[in-house]
């Protein structure tokens, strides 16, 4: 026993594992993704005192972002040379800066093909691009804090910005019942898969569907909306019967396990008095 | 009919003899309380494991591809395939609950003193042999969580000198996790392992009964010596049949309460999201953990500064539990009147479940 601690000491001064396993743990294992789009040289004159001070909170908002939730980078909008700072902003590595109010839907529709294309259809869009005023994306969405796309981006204080909130108004309600359904799937479809029922269908269904449905809020047509939404109603009916089966086999499976409980509960205090019979 | 059979064996085997030697007449200590059921538990949650494990193997396969599609298919297209995951996979962690706590039950009560040391030795060897079937099945699955947990696991030896790198690579086929190590963890998880513990079992069982049942030593201190072998007898003891098996068959049933209470209530305790999602070795999940039993130990690894002491550490740890009953000479069976040693029992639990809490976070 007493060689035991030189010979420790010995070893662990021979062994190539000098580090803690933490440094190990946390390098490989803990936070492995973000730190890919964390990387990108933009941040390092974005984060510092470099640069001018309207441009330093940009990395703060993107943070806080479902871009950044969803690893969507600098370079992903705004392209250029994520790696290399001398390249970063050079129109030869693809750099397109900062885009003028005209140009924000098609900057955006890289990625948002469907949206971009209802919203130059719509009043929005053609206001925007008769006049190179009116509402593009980052009126509504916001610029690098965008948050997750939900109903209550319609609402009065932002829409009666530019107009009355009537038009809107009606817009809103027709949308509301749709994506309450659509929330109520969801909720549904999260309580299936804690109960280990396996929901991958209806969940690519429901995705496909709800961001279909979102694309057509930009066409801000109320009569296409209301004329769209029964469309998109049985669509979702369709994925109520899935979900409806899985709540089906998730109270069968539930149902069955407290039969057996309740047996083997019956059988233990059966068990238990006879055994107090035989002491 | 039945008389006629039991006749029949009776000829041949002498049953009545049997049954009363073995189980009428074979008397436990009448002070014997319900955690000395728990060798019994575990070993019926081990019987449980192979026949749920057989069903399992009907459709699971091991391949890298195929894996984690046949488990999804296992739990819901084949008829209560659903259940026997599930028993299997909250089995597992029942199994080594209850074995910790005969442990403990086994170190509190003093149970591993002479003559018992080699049943103690055994018992540990049978705890780590469990521990081994649990990391080897926790990757058949091939979900994120297994790939990860693995890969986690079999950096560990890395840590050693000279052999480190060698071992891991032996254990993992390769230097990453990939289908060559998910074929040796099937191989070692139902070709070797089950004959391991069988075998560790029955040498256990051997020395439990050849050297009797040990009296809980609450109020009663054993003073004589033991200089030859002699059986613990329990002249004044109750009948191990029908008193003491059916205590054993209460407990087993309340085991299986416990467990399809889980399967009713908490189906996903332990099947977090990651397990259901297939292995991706090109995106890591964060914040993988690795199960419950594994926390404490992992915590600890992280404590300590240096890769090679951590883990020498912890062999260091196992030896001693395994070697326990050749280091602890004192004849005091009672822990209550040994207070050092008993703030030291308690005082590992406590760190335990600390570093098992601090773990989860």
């Amino acid at each position: 026993m007493r060689y035991l601690l030189p010979l420790l000491l010995f070893f662990a001064l021979l062994s190539p594992a000098q580090g803690a396993w933490t440094d190990v743990f946390h390098k490989e294992f803990f936070h492995p993704e973000k730190p890919r789009v964390e990387k990108e040289v933009c941040l390092v004159c974005h984060d510092s005192d470099l640069i001018k001070p309207q441009y330093r909170a940009i990395p703060a908002e993107w943070r806080k972002s479902w871009h950044y939730r969803n690893d969507v980078s600098c370079q992903n909008c705004h392209g250029g040379d994520p790696n290399d700072a001398a390249k970063a902003m050079l129109p030869a590595s693809g750099f397109v800066g900062t885009p003028k109010p005209k140009d924000v839907p098609k900057f955006c529709g890289k990625c948002h093909l469907g949206i971009m294309q209802n919203y130059l259809e719509s009043g929005h869009g053609k206001a925007l691009m008769a006049t190179g005023k009116g509402p593009n994306c980052v009126t509504c969405h916001g610029a690098h804090d965008i948050k997750k796309a939900n109903i209550d981006l319609i609402n009065e204080k932002l829409c009666s910005t530019c107009h009355t909130y009537e038009r809107a108004k009606v817009m809103k309600a027709s949308l509301m019942l749709t994506e309450e359904k659509i929330n109520q799937l969801d909720a549904g479809l999260k309580t299936l898969r804690a109960g280990l029922i396996s929901t991958g269908d209806e969940e690519k269904d429901l995705f496909r569907t709800q961001a279909e449905y979102r694309t057509l809020f930009h066409t801000v047509d109320v009569t296409l909306v209301k004329d769209k939404t029964e469309e998109f109603n049985q669509r979702l009916a369709a994925i109520q019967v899935g979900v409806q089966k899985g709540f089906q086999e998730l109270r069968f499976r539930q149902n069955f396990a407290v039969f057996i409980m309740l047996l083997f509960l019956g059988l233990a205090l059966t068990l238990f008095f006879l055994s107090r019979k035989s002491e | 009919m039945t008389s006629r059979i039991r006749e029949w064996l009776e000829v041949r085997i002498g049953l009545d003899e049997l049954v009363r030697s073995q189980l009428t007449d074979y008397r436990v200590p009448r002070n014997i309380n319900l955690f000395y059921t728990l060798g019994m538990v575990a070993f019926a949650a081990f019987l449980l494991q192979v026949a749920t494990g057989i069903l399992l193997l009907i459709y699971y396969i091991p391949d890298d591809k195929d894996a984690f599609e046949s488990v999804r298919l296992i739990m819901n297209q084949v008829p209560y395939g659903w259940l026997f995951r599930e028993m299997h996979v909250v089995g597992s962690n029942l199994m080594v609950a209850v074995l910790l706590l005969h442990v403990s039950s086994v170190f509190f009560f003093g149970a591993y003193k002479k003559p018992r040391e080699l049943t103690w030795v055994v018992g540990a060897l049978l705890l780590l042999t469990t521990f081994a079937f649990c990391l080897s099945g926790y990757l058949l699955p091939w979900s994120q969580l297994s790939f990860w947990a693995t890969t986690i696991v079999t950096t560990i030896p890395t840590a050693f000198p000279w052999v480190g790198d060698f071992a891991a690579n032996l254990i993992r086929g390769g230097d990453k996790v990939s289908g060559v190590t998910l074929n040796r963890f099937f191989a070692l998880h139902v070709g070797l392992l089950p004959f391991l513990l069988l075998g560790l079992f029955a040498v256990h069982v051997f020395l439990v009964r050849r050297i009797g049942i040990s009296a809980p030593p609450l109020g009663t201190e054993e003073e004589r010596p033991w200089l030859t072998f002699r059986h613990e007898d329990h002249p004044d003891g109750l009948p191990f049949y029908p008193y003491f098996v059916s205590l054993e068959a209460v407990m087993i049933a309340l085991y299986f309460v416990v467990m399809f209470f889980i399967i009713a209530f908490v189906p996903a305790l332990f099947l977090p999201q990651d397990s259901l999602t297939p292995a991706d070795p090109l995106n890591t999940p964060e914040h993988i953990r690795p199960e419950w039993y594994f926390r404490a130990p992992y915590e600890m690894l992280k404590l300590i500064p240096n890769r090679f002491l951590g883990i020498a550490l912890q062999v260091v740890l196992v030896a001693i539990f395994i070697l326990w009953p050749f280091l602890d000479l004192s004849r005091k069976h009672n822990l209550l009147k040994r207070p050092l040693l008993l703030a030291c029992f308690l005082g590992t639990i406590v760190v335990w479940i600390g570093l098992s809490i601090w773990g989860s976070y």
